[in-house]
Protein backbone atom coordinates (compact mmCIF):
# COMPACT_ATOMS: atom_id res chain seq x y z
CA UNK A 1 0.00 0.00 0.00
CA UNK A 2 2.76 2.35 1.05
CA UNK A 3 4.74 1.46 -2.07
CA UNK A 4 1.77 2.02 -4.38
CA UNK A 5 1.14 5.48 -2.86
CA UNK A 6 4.82 6.26 -3.28
CA UNK A 7 4.73 5.04 -6.89
CA UNK A 8 1.66 7.16 -7.61
CA UNK A 9 3.30 10.21 -6.07
CA UNK A 10 6.47 9.67 -8.13
CA UNK A 11 4.50 9.20 -11.36
CA UNK A 12 2.33 12.23 -10.72
CA UNK A 13 5.24 14.53 -9.88
CA UNK A 14 7.17 13.21 -12.91
CA UNK A 15 4.16 14.03 -15.09
CA UNK A 16 3.87 17.53 -13.62
CA UNK A 17 7.59 18.38 -13.91
CA UNK A 18 7.63 19.09 -17.70
CA UNK A 19 4.46 21.19 -17.43
CA UNK A 20 5.76 23.23 -14.51
CA UNK A 21 9.19 23.75 -16.11
CA UNK A 22 7.62 25.01 -19.35
CA UNK A 23 5.13 27.28 -17.57
CA UNK A 24 7.83 28.70 -15.28
CA UNK A 25 9.92 29.72 -18.29
CA UNK A 26 6.89 31.18 -20.06
CA UNK A 27 5.98 33.26 -17.01
CA UNK A 28 9.59 34.44 -16.71
CA UNK A 29 9.53 35.59 -20.33
CA UNK A 30 6.24 37.42 -19.75
CA UNK A 31 8.07 40.11 -17.79
CA UNK A 32 7.79 43.39 -19.75
CA UNK A 33 10.99 44.44 -21.53
CA UNK A 34 11.77 47.52 -23.60
CA UNK A 35 12.49 45.57 -26.78
CA UNK A 36 10.02 44.42 -29.42
CA UNK A 37 12.15 41.36 -30.22
CA UNK A 38 11.65 40.11 -26.67
CA UNK A 39 7.98 39.62 -27.52
CA UNK A 40 8.80 37.05 -30.15
CA UNK A 41 10.45 34.86 -27.53
CA UNK A 42 7.46 34.62 -25.23
CA UNK A 43 6.11 31.40 -26.74
CA UNK A 44 9.52 29.79 -27.27
CA UNK A 45 9.46 27.72 -24.03
CA UNK A 46 6.18 26.15 -25.19
CA UNK A 47 7.53 25.08 -28.59
CA UNK A 48 10.94 24.01 -27.30
CA UNK A 49 9.40 22.30 -24.27
CA UNK A 50 6.83 20.27 -26.19
CA UNK A 51 9.46 19.10 -28.67
CA UNK A 52 12.09 18.39 -26.02
CA UNK A 53 9.93 16.53 -23.53
CA UNK A 54 8.13 14.52 -26.18
CA UNK A 55 11.32 13.44 -27.90
CA UNK A 56 13.40 12.83 -24.76
CA UNK A 57 10.87 11.72 -22.15
CA UNK A 58 7.68 10.48 -23.84
CA UNK A 59 6.87 8.56 -20.64
CA UNK A 60 6.21 11.78 -18.69
CA UNK A 61 4.86 13.97 -21.49
CA UNK A 62 1.83 12.95 -23.51
CA UNK A 63 -0.73 14.56 -25.80
CA UNK A 64 -2.82 15.74 -22.82
CA UNK A 65 0.18 17.72 -21.55
CA UNK A 66 0.35 19.49 -24.94
CA UNK A 67 -3.40 20.14 -24.72
CA UNK A 68 -3.13 21.67 -21.22
CA UNK A 69 -0.21 23.87 -22.32
CA UNK A 70 -2.31 24.98 -25.28
CA UNK A 71 -5.06 26.24 -22.98
CA UNK A 72 -2.52 28.28 -20.98
CA UNK A 73 -0.96 29.69 -24.15
CA UNK A 74 -4.37 30.69 -25.51
CA UNK A 75 -5.37 32.46 -22.33
CA UNK A 76 -2.04 34.23 -21.76
CA UNK A 77 -1.93 35.34 -25.38
CA UNK A 78 -5.08 36.85 -26.76
CA UNK A 79 -5.76 34.46 -29.61
CA UNK A 80 -9.11 32.67 -29.63
CA UNK A 81 -9.10 29.57 -27.41
CA UNK A 82 -8.22 26.56 -29.53
CA UNK A 83 -5.58 27.99 -31.85
CA UNK A 84 -2.57 27.29 -29.65
CA UNK A 85 -4.09 23.98 -28.53
CA UNK A 86 -4.28 22.86 -32.14
CA UNK A 87 -0.80 24.22 -32.90
CA UNK A 88 0.75 22.38 -29.97
CA UNK A 89 -1.03 19.15 -30.93
CA UNK A 90 0.46 19.49 -34.42
CA UNK A 91 3.93 20.08 -32.97
CA UNK A 92 3.45 17.10 -30.66
CA UNK A 93 2.47 14.80 -33.54
CA UNK A 94 5.37 16.01 -35.71
CA UNK A 95 7.83 15.40 -32.90
CA UNK A 96 6.37 11.91 -32.29
CA UNK A 97 6.91 11.09 -35.96
CA UNK A 98 10.44 12.52 -35.89
CA UNK A 99 11.42 10.55 -32.82
CA UNK A 100 10.14 7.36 -34.46
CA UNK A 101 11.97 7.92 -37.72
CA UNK A 102 15.19 9.77 -36.92
CA UNK A 103 18.10 9.56 -34.52
CA UNK A 104 17.29 12.25 -32.00
CA UNK A 105 19.93 11.25 -29.48
CA UNK A 106 22.53 13.50 -31.10
CA UNK A 107 21.85 17.11 -30.13
CA UNK A 108 22.73 18.63 -33.53
CA UNK A 109 20.20 16.32 -35.27
CA UNK A 110 17.64 17.04 -32.62
CA UNK A 111 18.12 20.78 -33.13
CA UNK A 112 17.76 20.50 -36.92
CA UNK A 113 14.62 18.44 -36.53
CA UNK A 114 13.23 20.99 -34.08
CA UNK A 115 13.75 23.75 -36.68
CA UNK A 116 11.87 21.67 -39.26
CA UNK A 117 9.07 20.81 -36.84
CA UNK A 118 8.70 24.43 -35.74
CA UNK A 119 8.66 25.69 -39.33
CA UNK A 120 5.82 23.30 -40.18
CA UNK A 121 3.98 24.22 -36.95
CA UNK A 122 4.23 27.98 -37.48
CA UNK A 123 3.10 27.68 -41.11
CA UNK A 124 0.09 25.71 -39.84
CA UNK A 125 -0.63 28.33 -37.15
CA UNK A 126 -0.29 31.23 -39.59
CA UNK A 127 -2.72 29.47 -41.93
CA UNK A 128 -5.32 28.92 -39.20
CA UNK A 129 -5.08 32.51 -37.91
CA UNK A 130 -5.19 33.90 -41.47
CA UNK A 131 -8.29 31.86 -42.28
CA UNK A 132 -9.97 32.81 -39.00
CA UNK A 133 -9.37 36.55 -39.40
CA UNK A 134 -9.52 36.52 -43.21
CA UNK A 135 -6.25 38.39 -43.23
CA UNK A 136 -2.80 37.06 -44.06
CA UNK A 137 -0.32 37.09 -41.15
CA UNK A 138 2.85 38.84 -42.40
CA UNK A 139 5.52 36.21 -43.03
CA UNK A 140 8.33 38.37 -41.58
CA UNK A 141 6.67 38.30 -38.13
CA UNK A 142 6.47 34.57 -37.70
CA UNK A 143 9.84 34.16 -39.45
CA UNK A 144 11.41 36.27 -36.68
CA UNK A 145 9.61 34.16 -34.08
CA UNK A 146 10.93 31.02 -35.79
CA UNK A 147 14.53 32.26 -35.96
CA UNK A 148 14.65 33.54 -32.40
CA UNK A 149 13.04 30.40 -31.00
CA UNK A 150 15.47 28.18 -32.92
CA UNK A 151 18.39 30.27 -31.70
CA UNK A 152 17.17 29.99 -28.11
CA UNK A 153 16.52 26.22 -28.31
CA UNK A 154 19.96 25.07 -27.04
CA UNK A 155 19.60 27.23 -23.93
CA UNK A 156 16.03 26.11 -23.27
CA UNK A 157 16.97 22.47 -23.90
CA UNK A 158 19.85 22.83 -21.44
CA UNK A 159 17.39 24.08 -18.78
CA UNK A 160 14.99 21.21 -19.50
CA UNK A 161 17.86 18.69 -19.31
CA UNK A 162 18.79 20.10 -15.92
CA UNK A 163 15.16 19.85 -14.76
CA UNK A 164 14.93 16.29 -16.01
CA UNK A 165 18.10 15.18 -14.23
CA UNK A 166 17.29 17.05 -11.05
CA UNK A 167 13.60 16.28 -10.58
CA UNK A 168 12.68 13.13 -12.49
CA UNK A 169 14.19 10.10 -10.82
CA UNK A 170 14.65 7.58 -13.56
CA UNK A 171 16.18 4.96 -11.25
CA UNK A 172 13.06 4.73 -9.12
CA UNK A 173 10.93 4.11 -12.22
CA UNK A 174 13.24 1.29 -13.26
CA UNK A 175 12.90 -0.18 -9.79
CA UNK A 176 9.14 -0.07 -10.08
CA UNK A 177 9.16 -1.93 -13.38
CA UNK A 178 11.52 -4.56 -12.04
CA UNK A 179 9.20 -5.33 -9.08
CA UNK B 1 26.51 15.37 -24.55
CA UNK B 2 25.92 12.15 -22.60
CA UNK B 3 22.35 11.20 -22.05
CA UNK B 4 20.54 8.89 -19.72
CA UNK B 5 18.75 5.83 -20.96
CA UNK B 6 15.37 6.56 -22.46
CA UNK B 7 12.45 4.57 -21.27
CA UNK B 8 10.54 2.89 -24.10
CA UNK B 9 7.00 1.78 -23.55
CA UNK B 10 5.75 -1.26 -25.45
CA UNK B 11 2.38 -0.60 -27.02
CA UNK B 12 -0.09 -3.11 -28.21
CA UNK B 13 -2.39 -2.76 -31.20
CA UNK B 14 -5.51 -1.75 -29.21
CA UNK B 15 -3.59 0.89 -27.28
CA UNK B 16 -2.30 2.37 -30.55
CA UNK B 17 -5.83 2.61 -31.98
CA UNK B 18 -7.05 4.16 -28.73
CA UNK B 19 -4.24 6.71 -28.91
CA UNK B 20 -5.20 7.65 -32.47
CA UNK B 21 -8.81 8.14 -31.37
CA UNK B 22 -7.74 10.32 -28.43
CA UNK B 23 -5.56 12.40 -30.76
CA UNK B 24 -8.44 12.87 -33.21
CA UNK B 25 -10.78 13.71 -30.31
CA UNK B 26 -8.46 16.39 -28.95
CA UNK B 27 -8.12 17.89 -32.42
CA UNK B 28 -11.90 17.96 -32.74
CA UNK B 29 -12.20 19.67 -29.33
CA UNK B 30 -9.61 22.30 -30.35
CA UNK B 31 -11.47 22.94 -33.62
CA UNK B 32 -14.76 23.20 -31.75
CA UNK B 33 -13.24 25.66 -29.27
CA UNK B 34 -12.04 27.88 -32.14
CA UNK B 35 -15.46 27.79 -33.78
CA UNK B 36 -17.45 28.57 -30.62
CA UNK B 37 -15.02 31.25 -29.42
CA UNK B 38 -16.78 34.01 -31.32
CA UNK B 39 -20.24 32.95 -30.10
CA UNK B 40 -19.02 33.67 -26.56
CA UNK B 41 -20.60 30.75 -24.73
CA UNK B 42 -20.46 31.22 -20.96
CA UNK B 43 -18.60 27.96 -20.24
CA UNK B 44 -15.65 28.88 -22.45
CA UNK B 45 -15.34 32.41 -21.12
CA UNK B 46 -15.44 30.76 -17.67
CA UNK B 47 -12.46 28.51 -18.58
CA UNK B 48 -10.58 31.56 -19.91
CA UNK B 49 -11.28 33.51 -16.75
CA UNK B 50 -10.25 30.57 -14.55
CA UNK B 51 -6.87 30.07 -16.22
CA UNK B 52 -6.32 33.83 -16.33
CA UNK B 53 -7.15 34.03 -12.60
CA UNK B 54 -4.46 31.43 -11.79
CA UNK B 55 -1.66 32.71 -14.03
CA UNK B 56 -1.79 36.48 -13.67
CA UNK B 57 -0.86 36.73 -9.95
CA UNK B 58 2.19 34.51 -10.69
CA UNK B 59 3.24 36.79 -13.56
CA UNK B 60 2.73 39.79 -11.31
CA UNK B 61 5.00 38.32 -8.61
CA UNK B 62 7.71 37.45 -11.14
CA UNK B 63 7.67 40.95 -12.64
CA UNK B 64 8.33 42.67 -9.29
CA UNK B 65 12.15 42.22 -9.14
CA UNK B 66 12.49 43.03 -12.85
CA UNK B 67 10.41 46.16 -12.35
CA UNK B 68 12.63 47.18 -9.41
CA UNK B 69 15.74 46.93 -11.59
CA UNK B 70 14.05 48.78 -14.42
CA UNK B 71 12.98 51.55 -11.99
CA UNK B 72 16.54 51.91 -10.66
CA UNK B 73 17.92 52.19 -14.21
CA UNK B 74 15.28 54.76 -15.16
CA UNK B 75 15.95 56.90 -12.08
CA UNK B 76 19.71 56.83 -12.66
CA UNK B 77 19.36 57.96 -16.28
CA UNK B 78 16.92 60.68 -15.15
CA UNK B 79 19.48 62.01 -12.65
CA UNK B 80 22.18 62.05 -15.34
CA UNK B 81 19.95 63.99 -17.77
CA UNK B 82 18.34 66.32 -15.21
CA UNK B 83 19.83 69.60 -16.56
CA UNK B 84 18.95 68.85 -20.19
CA UNK B 85 15.45 67.80 -19.18
CA UNK B 86 15.00 70.97 -17.12
CA UNK B 87 15.86 73.19 -20.11
CA UNK B 88 13.47 71.27 -22.34
CA UNK B 89 10.65 71.50 -19.79
CA UNK B 90 11.13 75.26 -19.27
CA UNK B 91 10.81 75.81 -23.02
CA UNK B 92 7.79 73.54 -23.23
CA UNK B 93 6.19 75.29 -20.24
CA UNK B 94 6.40 78.69 -21.96
CA UNK B 95 4.66 77.28 -25.03
CA UNK B 96 2.00 75.63 -22.89
CA UNK B 97 1.16 78.91 -21.10
CA UNK B 98 0.31 80.48 -24.44
CA UNK B 99 -1.71 77.44 -25.44
CA UNK B 100 -3.58 77.43 -22.12
CA UNK B 101 -5.00 80.93 -22.75
CA UNK B 102 -6.12 79.90 -26.24
CA UNK B 103 -7.81 76.75 -24.89
CA UNK B 104 -9.63 78.75 -22.19
CA UNK B 105 -11.07 81.13 -24.79
CA UNK B 106 -12.08 78.26 -27.10
CA UNK B 107 -13.68 76.35 -24.22
CA UNK B 108 -15.79 79.35 -23.24
CA UNK B 109 -16.85 79.87 -26.85
CA UNK B 110 -17.65 76.16 -27.22
CA UNK B 111 -19.82 76.17 -24.07
CA UNK B 112 -21.69 79.23 -25.33
CA UNK B 113 -22.36 77.69 -28.76
CA UNK B 114 -23.44 74.38 -27.22
CA UNK B 115 -25.85 76.25 -25.00
CA UNK B 116 -27.31 78.16 -27.93
CA UNK B 117 -27.77 74.97 -29.98
CA UNK B 118 -29.21 72.96 -27.01
CA UNK B 119 -26.48 70.40 -27.60
CA UNK B 120 -26.76 67.10 -25.65
CA UNK B 121 -23.38 66.19 -24.23
CA UNK B 122 -22.13 62.62 -23.75
CA UNK B 123 -22.25 61.54 -20.09
CA UNK B 124 -19.38 62.55 -17.82
CA UNK B 125 -16.74 59.85 -18.22
CA UNK B 126 -15.20 58.34 -15.09
CA UNK B 127 -11.79 56.75 -15.36
CA UNK B 128 -9.46 54.47 -13.40
CA UNK B 129 -5.71 54.01 -13.75
CA UNK B 130 -4.02 50.61 -13.86
CA UNK B 131 -0.49 49.28 -14.07
CA UNK B 132 0.73 47.08 -16.93
CA UNK B 133 2.27 43.90 -15.54
CA UNK B 134 2.85 41.99 -18.73
CA UNK B 135 2.65 42.33 -22.47
CA UNK B 136 2.17 39.68 -25.07
CA UNK B 137 3.02 40.74 -28.57
CA UNK B 138 4.02 38.03 -31.00
CA UNK B 139 3.24 37.32 -34.62
CA UNK B 140 -0.25 36.11 -33.78
CA UNK B 141 -1.60 38.38 -31.04
CA UNK B 142 -1.03 41.68 -29.29
CA UNK B 143 -2.23 42.15 -25.73
CA UNK B 144 -1.42 43.55 -22.30
CA UNK B 145 -2.19 42.31 -18.80
CA UNK B 146 -3.20 44.95 -16.25
CA UNK B 147 -3.33 44.93 -12.48
CA UNK B 148 -6.59 46.62 -11.49
CA UNK B 149 -6.44 46.35 -7.70
CA UNK B 150 -9.59 47.51 -5.95
CA UNK B 151 -11.04 48.97 -9.15
CA UNK B 152 -11.63 45.49 -10.64
CA UNK B 153 -15.33 45.52 -9.72
CA UNK B 154 -15.98 48.59 -11.87
CA UNK B 155 -14.11 47.42 -14.98
CA UNK B 156 -16.01 45.57 -17.69
CA UNK B 157 -14.97 44.02 -21.02
CA UNK B 158 -15.11 46.54 -23.86
CA UNK B 159 -13.92 49.59 -21.92
CA UNK B 160 -11.36 51.80 -23.69
CA UNK B 161 -7.76 51.79 -22.45
CA UNK B 162 -5.70 54.94 -22.96
CA UNK B 163 -2.20 56.35 -22.56
CA UNK B 164 -1.49 60.10 -22.54
CA UNK B 165 -0.93 59.85 -26.33
CA UNK B 166 -4.22 58.16 -27.18
CA UNK B 167 -6.12 54.92 -27.19
CA UNK B 168 -4.18 51.64 -26.96
CA UNK B 169 -6.91 49.03 -26.84
CA UNK B 170 -10.00 47.61 -25.16
CA UNK B 171 -10.56 45.40 -22.13
CA UNK B 172 -11.06 41.79 -23.19
CA UNK B 173 -11.26 39.73 -19.97
CA UNK B 174 -11.54 40.76 -16.32
CA UNK B 175 -10.72 38.03 -13.82
CA UNK B 176 -9.90 38.63 -10.17
CA UNK B 177 -7.83 41.79 -9.84
CA UNK B 178 -6.43 41.49 -13.36
CA UNK B 179 -7.58 42.31 -16.87
CA UNK B 180 -6.40 41.52 -20.37
CA UNK B 181 -6.36 44.26 -22.99
CA UNK B 182 -6.56 43.59 -26.72
CA UNK B 183 -4.36 46.23 -28.35
CA UNK B 184 -5.54 48.15 -31.41
CA UNK B 185 -2.61 46.59 -33.31
CA UNK B 186 -4.04 43.08 -32.75
CA UNK B 187 -5.43 41.46 -35.88
CA UNK B 188 -8.73 40.93 -34.05
CA UNK B 189 -9.22 44.64 -33.22
CA UNK B 190 -11.69 46.73 -35.21
CA UNK B 191 -12.44 50.30 -34.07
CA UNK B 192 -14.83 52.75 -35.74
CA UNK B 193 -12.90 55.97 -36.35
CA UNK B 194 -13.28 59.35 -37.99
CA UNK B 195 -10.67 61.71 -39.41
CA UNK B 196 -10.27 64.71 -37.13
CA UNK B 197 -9.91 67.09 -40.10
CA UNK B 198 -12.13 65.80 -42.91
CA UNK B 199 -14.57 63.85 -40.66
CA UNK B 200 -14.42 60.89 -43.07
CA UNK B 201 -15.36 57.67 -41.32
CA UNK B 202 -13.74 54.25 -41.47
CA UNK B 203 -12.85 51.14 -39.49
CA UNK B 204 -9.34 50.89 -38.09
CA UNK B 205 -8.09 47.30 -38.05
CA UNK B 206 -4.95 45.79 -36.56
CA UNK B 207 -2.49 43.70 -38.56
CA UNK B 208 -0.30 42.35 -35.71
CA UNK B 209 2.45 44.68 -36.95
CA UNK B 210 3.14 48.28 -35.98
CA UNK B 211 0.91 49.42 -38.82
CA UNK B 212 -2.88 49.67 -38.84
CA UNK B 213 -5.23 49.52 -41.81
CA UNK B 214 -8.12 51.88 -42.41
CA UNK B 215 -10.95 50.14 -44.23
CA UNK B 216 -14.52 50.98 -45.32
CA UNK B 217 -13.67 54.63 -46.04
CA UNK B 218 -15.94 56.64 -48.39
CA UNK B 219 -14.95 56.66 -52.07
CA UNK B 220 -14.51 60.42 -52.22
CA UNK B 221 -12.87 60.87 -48.85
CA UNK B 222 -10.47 63.76 -48.30
CA UNK B 223 -8.02 61.91 -46.10
CA UNK B 224 -4.39 63.05 -46.18
CA UNK B 225 -1.17 61.51 -44.83
CA UNK B 226 -0.55 62.89 -41.35
CA UNK B 227 -4.27 63.27 -40.50
CA UNK B 228 -5.20 62.30 -36.97
CA UNK B 229 -7.80 59.55 -36.59
CA UNK B 230 -10.07 59.72 -33.56
CA UNK B 231 -12.78 57.38 -32.28
CA UNK B 232 -16.15 58.09 -33.86
CA UNK B 233 -18.25 56.96 -30.89
CA UNK B 234 -20.57 55.09 -33.25
CA UNK B 235 -22.09 52.04 -31.59
CA UNK B 236 -21.80 53.58 -28.13
CA UNK B 237 -19.02 51.27 -26.97
CA UNK B 238 -16.34 53.96 -27.05
CA UNK B 239 -16.44 57.68 -26.30
CA UNK B 240 -15.97 59.93 -29.34
CA UNK B 241 -12.86 61.99 -30.21
CA UNK B 242 -10.15 59.92 -28.53
CA UNK B 243 -6.96 60.12 -30.63
CA UNK B 244 -6.05 56.67 -31.87
CA UNK B 245 -3.69 56.78 -34.90
CA UNK B 246 -2.17 58.97 -37.58
CA UNK B 247 -2.50 58.26 -41.31
CA UNK B 248 0.84 57.13 -42.73
CA UNK B 249 0.24 56.35 -46.36
CA UNK B 250 -2.66 56.47 -48.81
CA UNK B 251 -2.54 54.16 -51.82
CA UNK B 252 -5.11 53.30 -54.46
CA UNK B 253 -6.21 50.16 -52.64
CA UNK B 254 -5.17 50.68 -49.03
CA UNK B 255 -4.74 53.26 -46.29
CA UNK B 256 -2.21 52.59 -43.54
CA UNK B 257 -1.90 54.34 -40.19
CA UNK B 258 0.53 54.26 -37.29
CA UNK B 259 -0.59 53.95 -33.64
CA UNK B 260 0.25 56.76 -31.22
CA UNK B 261 2.00 54.54 -28.67
CA UNK B 262 4.98 52.27 -28.30
CA UNK B 263 3.84 49.02 -26.65
CA UNK B 264 7.10 48.35 -24.83
CA UNK B 265 6.98 51.76 -23.14
CA UNK B 266 3.48 51.52 -21.71
CA UNK B 267 3.63 51.33 -17.92
CA UNK B 268 0.43 52.92 -16.65
CA UNK B 269 -2.86 53.21 -18.50
CA UNK B 270 -6.19 54.91 -18.00
CA UNK B 271 -9.41 52.93 -18.34
CA UNK B 272 -12.53 54.87 -19.32
CA UNK B 273 -15.70 53.63 -17.63
CA UNK B 274 -17.84 54.39 -20.61
CA UNK B 275 -20.39 52.24 -22.36
CA UNK B 276 -23.64 53.64 -23.64
CA UNK B 277 -24.41 50.74 -25.96
CA UNK B 278 -28.20 50.43 -25.97
CA UNK B 279 -29.60 47.23 -24.48
CA UNK B 280 -31.44 44.71 -26.67
CA UNK B 281 -34.77 45.87 -25.19
CA UNK B 282 -34.03 49.52 -26.01
CA UNK B 283 -33.00 48.58 -29.54
CA UNK B 284 -36.29 46.70 -30.02
CA UNK B 285 -38.26 49.67 -28.69
CA UNK B 286 -36.43 52.01 -31.05
CA UNK B 287 -37.20 49.75 -34.00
Amino acid sequence: MKNSIKNFYIEFSAFLTPLISILALVLLLSVPRSSDYWNFLRQSPFYAGIYFWQSQRPDVFNIFSAFILGIFADVLGSVPIGINIMTFLVLYIISVQFSLRFNIKKFSYSWLLFITALLATLIFKALIVSILYRQIIPINLWAIELLLTCALYPLLARIYIWVERRYIHLEERYEKIQQ
Amino acid sequence: MRRQKILFIKQNYILRILKTFIMAGLFAIALLLILVHKIDIGVFSGISKGVFYITTPIIHTITLPAKGLSYAYKKTSEIINVYKENQRLTKENDELFLLKDNIKALKAENALLKNMLHHIDIPQIKSRTARVISENGNAFAKSLILYLGKAHKEIKPGYAVLTPNGMVGRIDIVSGKYARVILITDINSKIPVVSEKSRDRGILTGTNTNELRLIFTPLLSELQPGDLLVTSGIGGGLPPDIPIARIKEIKMDSITATPLFNTSKIEIVKILLYDITPSNKTLKDLE
